[in-house]
């Protein structure tokens, strides 16, 4: 028995030896590569079924659109050198660059915008983003198969590019710079077929050049690319799915600059090394907790009312929350207000009970509906605390995603948590979904909130040319929201990410398409 | 796995989109038929060898599988690698040895059931990856990113090998043959190969074969932590997202794996045992 163990340990030994001196040769990281961790494989990168963060901030480095937003969420030219809206606004004439190619070298023309936007609107593609193009004169006919083509997009020539309108529409031009509104070639869309959403062909400053589902992906630079040009050679997107693996990896010095999730924040705030490199961000969300409006006891405004004041969200945010946020006032987040909210609803306990007791509804018992996540959990215990305390008794229901998408959808639940994260940089991204009496359920009204008052402003919003105007009816629509409390509005979320400190000039924006990856670069000389 | 709450379509279109398309993508992907319908549907692609396209990445689902699985594969070998000759021997060692060392295999098996695997791979990693720096801490590749998720992955294994080898040599080394063959002046070293460990094969192969079909089957944990891509997080992703393309696929391609590994552990028991026969042959 003792030689075997003798003879095993001997065979063992040299192995692992080889293992351990393999393993410790020198990394494998590619130069001028910037690395980034993306927590889920994207589903597809292919613009017009884009629905999700990730797919969306690769899908920028990828494609263009006629327009972008810089970072001070200004529209600014992109492919389109310059455009013109007609007064009335339902025109909009885009100049097309010239010289601007696809990654496969063909020009691009006013022609592939005509396809590109069609082809969100063809019910055989199945993009579940047709809404941004929907209001586009003969979108409709189009989707329905009544026409071929969509009157509303005209070639005017190769180089300039018409839409028009059925109504003015105030937003659009915003909404052109998301990822639905980028330019596919043609020939390329046809030939891949299935392939293209792994396989895209853009005319961005980076090439997709390999894309390894659940491992990783990697772009190289575009040299023919028309725009500035990016300084770094390529980006490597590691898929790492588990938090403390991927900063095992960052302090492995395998990532370059990575999101931090809560559980790590305050170890690398507090660390001196570290917190000279977190950069923090301010998000355009708001997160809420929802009352279903539509059946008791939340359609009593003054229930709903009862349950904001019973809520200290200022405590919760600073201590559960460590202050990564800014307290919300209403839905619209602070950074997209363009007007002042006077009367909020703060914290009080003593109101609170009192208007329970009132209409009733002491020892009423509620169902709240939150997905698995501990972050949530752990914010819905404290939640159930204080409306314990005001009198209420919640039962929390933990429900993964997908069951939890359909639950809030159908409108089961009583209360739910959820947020709201911009599409484009205009107030009317946080109203119009969210409140208008057309959109109960999917499509963003999930407290099903109705008020005819609130509905008519809206659209007097987005059917008003003029800005200040435009301003007026949103923040109306807005104080009326907030009086009617269909949501306790928490908080305003603000990103924390850490950098490595050879990288340079990382910059994370408000929307994830803004960053085109052509401003970050590498330290000269830096080892890592 | 249909009535189970959670749509694919739902989860297919974001945060917002309107009624009609969401009805126009469940009419594209098929959906909106009845349940037979469907069933009768996919039969009808899996008779042409067809397992059809993920509803998220238009991917082929086969496609992806024969992709993943050698890596599946690849972990599961070396897992074993390290569990079986690793647990026999302390398995053996157990039994052969009383007091001190036995109560110390016997600590080390238990812990190695009972922590969890999520708990040793996070301990491992920072041990072996952060503090170390030996081993990379996740990704999929050569030999030294297989390490560590083999490790952990053997630990349970290792653990259970080791606990039913302790158990059968035991009541082996009390049987009357071994009394016999050590009468006969036989090495220690004979009886324990020839006597003792031929005739505990049977039931470790048993666990062998049961273990290393389930990790044929994908280690969500393990894989997920390391960042492995292997089938278990594929299939794991289907079922969050309801990716019924991807979750069929994958149980189909599991109950194949599971039917072949069973089917190999009982050709080799004929081999171990000429007494269990592969044919009806005479009674």
């Amino acid at each position: 028995m003792n030689s075997l163990i003798g003879d095993a340990f001997r065979t063992l030994i040299p192995a692992v030896l080889l293992v351990i001196a393999l393993s410790c040769s020198s990394s494998s990281r590619l130069e001028g590569h910037i690395y980034y961790r993306l927590n889920v494989n994207p589903s597809t990168l292919d613009p017009a079924l884009i629905t999700d963060v990730s797919g969306a901030s690769i899908a920028a480095k990828l494609f263009n659109g006629l327009v972008k937003l810089n970072g001070d969420l200004e529209v600014i030219p992109d492919i389109a050198e310059r455009w013109e809206v007609a007064k009335d606004g339902l025109k909009y004439r885009f100049f097309i660059r010239r010289g601007v190619t696809f990654h496969n070298g063909r020009k691009v023309n006013a022609m592939d915008f005509k396809f590109s936007f069609e082809r969100v609107l063809n019910p055989k593609t199945r993009s579940p983003n047709t809404w941004v193009f929907d209001r586009v004169q003969g979108a409709k006919k189009f989707i329905e198969g009544k026409d071929r083509e969509v009157s509303g997009f005209k070639i005017i020539n190769d180089y300039a590019f018409e839409i028009i309108l059925d109504r003015p529409f105030s937003p659009f031009l915003n909404m052109l710079t998301m990822t639905a509104a980028y330019v596919v070639p043609k020939e390329e869309v046809e030939r891949e077929g299935y392939d293209f959403p792994s396989e895209p062909v853009g005319s961005g400053p980076f090439i997709l050049k390999s894309w390894l589902p659940n491992r990783e992906l990697l772009l190289k630079v575009n040299d023919r690319y028309f725009d500035r040009k990016p300084l770094i050679r390529g980006i490597v997107y590691r898929i790492i799915p588990e938090d403390l693996t991927a900063i095992t990896e960052f302090e492995l010095g395998n990532i370059d600059v990575i999101y931090l999730p809560a559980s790590a924040y305050s170890t690398f705030k507090n660390d001196k090394s570290w917190s000279r490199n977190l950069i923090s961000f301010k998000g355009l969300n708001t997160y809420y907790l929802g009352m279903n409006t539509s059946r008791p006891p939340f359609d009593n405004i003054n229930l709903r009312r009862a349950i904001s004041l019973a809520i200290d969200r200022e405590k919760i945010l600073r201590t559960l929350y460590e202050g990564r946020g800014r307290l919300a006032a209403g839905p619209v987040p602070d950074l997209l207000r363009k007007w002042e909210i006077k009367e909020t609803l703060g914290y009080n306990p003593k109101e609170a009970k009192e208007i329970i007791k009132r209409e009733g509804a002491s020892g009423l018992k509620i169902n709240m509906h939150v997905t698995a996540d501990q972050e949530v959990v752990d914010l819905a215990e404290v939640v159930q605390s204080f409306l314990s305390e005001a009198g209420m008794n919640v039962n929390i229901k933990q429900l993964e995603w997908s069951a939890y998408k359909e639950s809030i959808n159908k409108g089961e639940p009583d209360m739910f948590w959820l947020s709201w994260w911009a599409d484009y940089p205009d107030a009317e991204n946080f109203l119009f979904p969210l409140f208008h009496s057309s959109n109960f359920g999917a499509a963003g009204n999930r407290t099903r909130y109705s008020n005819r008052e609130v509905d008519l402003l809206i659209e007097r919003g987005q059917h008003s040319i003029n800005e200040r105007e435009r301003n007026s009816y949103y923040k109306r629509a807005e104080e009326l929201i907030i009086r009617d409390t269909p949501w306790v509005f928490f908080w305003h979320r603000t990103d924390y990410l850490v950098r490595q400190p050879w990288i340079k000039d990382y910059t994370m924006y408000p929307i994830y398409t803004i960053d085109k990856g052509t401003e970050v670069g590498i330290k000269k000389g830096a080892d890592h | 796995m249909k009535a189970l709450p959670g749509d694919p379509v739902l989860n297919l279109i974001g945060e917002r989109a309107s009624p009609e398309t969401i009805e126009n993508i469940r009419k594209e992907i098929g959906a909106d038929k009845g349940l037979a319908a469907q069933y009768m549907g996919y039969l009808g692609l899996l008779l042409r060898g067809n397992l059809g396209r993920s509803y998220y990445t238009n991917r082929d689902v086969l496609t992806d599988i024969t992709l993943k699985f050698p890596n599946t594969l690849g972990l599961a070998l070396a897992a074993m690698f390290i569990a079986v000759p690793a647990g026999i021997l302390l398995g053996f060692m157990a039994a052969k040895r009383r007091g001190f060392i036995d109560k110390l295999i016997d600590t080390i098996t238990i812990s190695g059931l009972s922590v969890p695997v999520f708990w040793s791979a996070i301990i491992i990693m920072l041990i072996f990856s952060l503090k170390l720096r030996l081993f990379p801490p996740s990704g999929t590749g050569d030999i030294r990113f297989l390490i560590l998720p083999a490790f952990v992955l053997s630990i349970p294994a290792l653990a259970s090998l080791a606990r039913v080898t302790k158990t059968v040599i035991k009541d082996i080394l009390t049987l009357p043959y071994i009394a016999t063959a050590k009468a006969k002046g036989l090495s220690s070293l004979r009886v324990d190969i020839i006597h003792v460990f031929k005739n505990a094969i049977i039931p470790i192969v048993t666990i062998i074969g049961l273990d290393f079909g389930s990790y044929l089957n994908g280690a969500v944990v393990t894989e997920t932590i390391f960042g492995w891509d292997g089938i278990g997080r594929f299939t794991m992703e289907g079922i969050i997202k309801r990716d019924y393309p991807v979750i069929m696929g994958c149980i189909i391609a599991g109950t194949v794996i599971f039917v072949i590994i069973n089917l190999i552990t009982d050709v080799i028991y004929h081999y171990l045992d000429p007494r269990i026969r592969l044919h009806g042959e005479e009674k």
